[in-house]
């Protein structure tokens, strides 16, 4: 039995990296431009396919194509701020952002997902594993990939951190989260930053899509859910909360392996939304935030 | 062109726009025009809570799909007649809408918006697996349709449209009355406007919020209804995040915050997208996307808002208000 | 070297500011007082570019200021300290010192540059790594102007320096202000404190109801019956 519990474990943190890099990027974004990006998981599907054409469109090696994912969704995801952001906060003036921010990066979301529908299909691909072969112990055995995938999440995150605490546009970035108006007179450029902070949120989201699409197989709307998990995972670490985001991953990814074995798996997801409902209404600003709905 | 002229055009216009269906009685074009009408309610309901009272729900295809499978199970398990399953999904939504109100009351913004889309996804989890109850994810497609439809399939689409017809506009009336002349109009306004400032000027914001909520899912969830009893078919998907982000689209399209807007918005982008099916089932959801982008950021009160100045004057007169009194 | 002409602002629609103008030579102090929502602190923000002016002319140096964006009107040499909430609070000192140092780029500009700034406010050399919230309110209102010093600006905008601090954090911060421009940076400072930035200041500009009152050196306002009577609560004779 402990071995059991030792398997699931082992795949809740597998899980929770992914969880991980996508809800931290998605955190990153709200909690500097106070916007939640509804198609965040669309940028987890490009990730998808940009390693999928890499890998199996031009025969690259595995790390050119989490390389591709990732810049292939930063790209896209510097996009996003200019062109939609931008000018709907300028239209708006000096109303806080809200709810028809949503309706804007809900619309880009449904924009996103037709489009790879229409572009490539709606099969599911199949993507080759980035290391074959994999580690047995004596309870279980854990492929490479599984291994890759937490690696490669905790270094992209730890360099996430590093970045952000050290380097000067990382130190520019929080600033802007922080007090955006001392941030401006100190000359940093907020409309940059805001370019910046949504490419590097949506990176992470592409880099987590293609790491585990040799799990997953690809498809477009292969980030939906995780985007709605997501939304609870922020919910519970605290919205804006880079470390919460962090730990509420691996919380939920955690018991939602455990919870194999006490319900059956199509109700699996509700333990996300559950939660999410949940902390709403106990304690709105989760484990570790400060902002108050 | 003076008021009580204005109205009876409109209305003359509304009727003709109505009838052409039935006159032209193609099947398919009733096929459309039936749906059209359904997510019309829908849309409207939606504004109701989202627009007109500023909470904004990403999860109102649950109240809908609730709706429907009321209609359904109803049918099926107790032997309602159509009439009376229409009315039990009316209620129970409405009680439901009320339930959700409740917690809903303290957030704003985007955790009530995430708080909704929890519930829509809620409602799609338990009716893919509640299989005794809901028929799992291939739905129930055998308790019938309205009752007392004539037998010829041609006769029978033109009496399902008039009763779809009829029921949606009665809704879209109601609402309108609500919201246009009663006090709780200018309340949802108020509420829309800055929720902290109505309740210091003494307006019950708990009651309205509350009442906002009960209408919505209500009409919602007969919109549901009716759904059910036209496409004999219910399943998980009407209940889908994507299905709300879909009324959404539409609403944007119409106008937010005016009920009608939305209802037109909704009968005319679903026309299109439907007719548009034809060139490739996916390019209409693509449509929608750029609609929702593109409205929200150039064009924010919709088709409503090109049309007729007054509306916009009233949210100008709104927000001018808030900022006087602030 | 700061001109201001026929300046107006607001916000939204509500005019605040009408047809202000006002001018700051290089190395002087020039306080800016007058009644609640008489658009002081509008005008420092229309300045620093928090606003877009409506019309008229904002020229420092030579060029054009208006229409400019703060982190762009910053990099032209003025340094601003807002009223309230002008410190990074979640960072430490040293942090809060380095993006002062933002506009410089490079870490070693940056490094001397705070080297500087540590040896003219040994205080937060000592406190380099406690957390910027933590500090009193003199001390923040202390580390808002340091860092602006890292840039080395020629004009400094101050919001209320007074505001919210016990007489003497205020006598440290005005000592501090009074220190820096003796080594010629200009000051164009916002004050409630009527006594303490006429006896601050070169020459004192008077706002009322978003419009120039009067205007004039500081000795001169101190004589005034009116303005003793105003903004003194002295009875005149």
């Amino acid at each position: 039995m402990g071995e059991e519990i030792l398997e699931f474990l082992i795949l809740g943190l597998v899980l929770g990296g992914i969880y991980a890099l996508f809800a931290v990027g998605l955190t990153l974004i709200f909690g500097v431009l106070d916007i939640i990006n509804v198609a965040h998981g669309e940028f987890f599907a490009i990730g998808g396919y940009a390693i999928y054409i890499a890998m199996v469109v031009f025969k690259l090696p595995p790390a050119a194509g989490l390389v591709m994912a990732t810049v292939a969704a930063f790209l896209v995801g510097l996009a996003v701020y200019p062109l939609l952001l931008a000018p709907l906060k300028k239209r708006l003036g000096r109303r806080a952002p809200g709810p028809l921010f949503l309706v804007l990066t809900l619309g880009l979301s449904a924009l996103m997902q037709n489009s790879m529908l229409a572009a490539a299909g709606g099969e599911y691909l199949k993507v080759p594993p980035a290391i074959k072969g994999g580690l047995d112990l004596s309870f279980t055995y854990i492929s490479n990939q599984r291994l890759l995938i937490v690696a490669v999440a905790s270094l992209s995150l730890a360099a996430l951190f590093l970045f952000l605490r050290f380097h000067r546009q990382g130190m520019a970035i929080r600033a802007v989260a922080q007090n955006p108006a001392a941030a401006q007179s100190v000359g940093i450029p907020l409309g940059r930053i805001f370019t910046l902070t949504v490419g590097l949120g949506c990176a992470l989201a592409g880099l987590a899509g293609g790491l585990i699409a040799p799990l997953f197989s690809v498809y477009p709307a292969v980030g939906f859910t995780l985007t709605i998990k997501a939304f609870a995972i922020t919910i519970l670490g605290g919205m804006g909360n880079l470390v919460g985001a962090l730990v509420a991953s691996l919380i939920i990814a955690t018991v939602e392996a455990m919870s194999v074995l006490v319900i059956p798996s199509e109700w699996q997801n509700a333990i996300a939304f559950g939660t999410m409902i949940l902390v709403l209404l106990v304690r709105p600003s989760g484990l570790f935030g400060k902002k108050q709905p | 062109m003076s008021r009580p002229v204005r109205t009876l055009a409109i209305i003359a216009l509304a009727f003709a726009g109505l009838a052409a269906p039935l006159v032209w009685s193609h099947p398919f074009v009733l096929h459309i025009a039936v749906q059209a009408l359904i997510w019309a309610l829908f849309a409207a309901s939606w504004d109701l809570l989202s627009g007109y009272t500023g909470q904004v729900s990403f999860g109102h295809a649950g109240f809908f799909s609730i709706g429907a499978y009321t209609a359904a199970i109803s049918t099926k398990l107790l032997g309602f007649s159509s009439w009376l399953g229409m009315t039990a999904a009316l209620l129970l939504c409405g009680l439901v809408g009320l339930c959700v109100g409740f917690p809903a009351l303290r957030l704003r913004g985007h955790y009530l918006a995430l708080v909704t889309l929890g519930f829509g996804e809620i409602v799609q989890l338990v009716a893919q697996n509640w299989g005794a109850l809901t028929g799992g994810p291939f739905g129930m497609h055998d308790y019938g349709t309205f009752t007392g439809l004539p037998s010829d399939p041609l006769a029978q689409r033109q009496a399902a449209y008039l009763i779809v017809a009829a029921i949606s506009l009665v809704g879209l009336a109601i609402l309108l009355y609500v919201t246009r002349r009663t006090t709780a109009g200018p309340a949802f306004r108020a509420i829309r406007e800055d929720q902290v400032l109505a309740a210091s000027l003494g307006i019950d914001t708990t009651f309205f919020k509350l009442l906002a909520f009960t209408l919505s899912a209500g009409f919602a969830g007969l919109a549901g209804a009716l759904y059910a009893y036209y496409i004999q078919l219910v399943s998980p998907t009407i209940g889908s995040s994507a299905q709300s982000a879909l009324v959404i689209g539409m609403a944007v399209f119409g106008g937010i915050g005016t009920i009608w807007g939305p209802f037109l918005g909704a009968i005319l982008l679903f026309s299109i997208t439907e007719s548009l099916r034809f060139i490739g089932v996916v390019y209409n959801l693509i449509v929608v996307g750029a609609v929702m982008i593109v409205f929200v950021i150039f064009i924010p009160r919709g088709l409503a808002g090109i049309r007729l100045r007054r509306r916009g004057r009233q949210q100008r007169a709104d927000r001018q208000a808030v900022d006087a009194a602030s | 070297m700061l001109t201001i002409e026929g300046v107006s602002a607001g916000y939204g629609r509500l005019e605040i500011l009408h047809k202000v103008s006002l001018e700051v030579a290089p190395g002087e102090i020039v306080g800016i007082i007058g009644p609640n929502g008489a658009g002081k602190s509008t005008l420092l923000k229309t300045i620093f570019g928090y606003l877009p002016p409506f019309e008229g002319m904002i020229r420092f140096a030579g060029d054009t200021l208006a229409g400019l964006s703060p982190d762009c009107v910053m990099r032209r040499g003025i340094g601003y300290v807002a009223q309230a909430g002008g410190v990074f609070a979640d960072m430490s000192v040293h942090e809060n010192l380095v993006l002062g140092g933002y506009s410089l780029g490079s870490s070693r500009a940056v490094t001397t540059a705070i080297e500087r700034v540590y040896a003219q406010f040994p205080l937060f050399r000592s406190r380099a790594g406690q957390r910027a919230g933590s500090l009193s309110g003199g001390e923040q209102r202390a580390l808002a102007v340091a860092r602006t010093l890292v840039v080395e600006p020629r004009l400094i905008i101050l919001d209320e320096p007074s505001a919210a601090l016990a007489p003497r954090f205020i006598d440290e911060i005005y000592a501090t202000l009074v220190n820096l421009n003796r080594s010629g940076i200009a000051l164009l400072i916002v004050e409630q404190n009527v006594r303490r930035i006429l006896d601050a200041a070169h020459r004192v500009v008077v706002l009322d109801m978003g419009r120039n009152a009067f205007a004039g050196a500081s000795a001169e306002l101190r004589q005034s019956d009116r303005i003793r009577r105003l903004y003194l609560g002295e009875d005149a004779g």
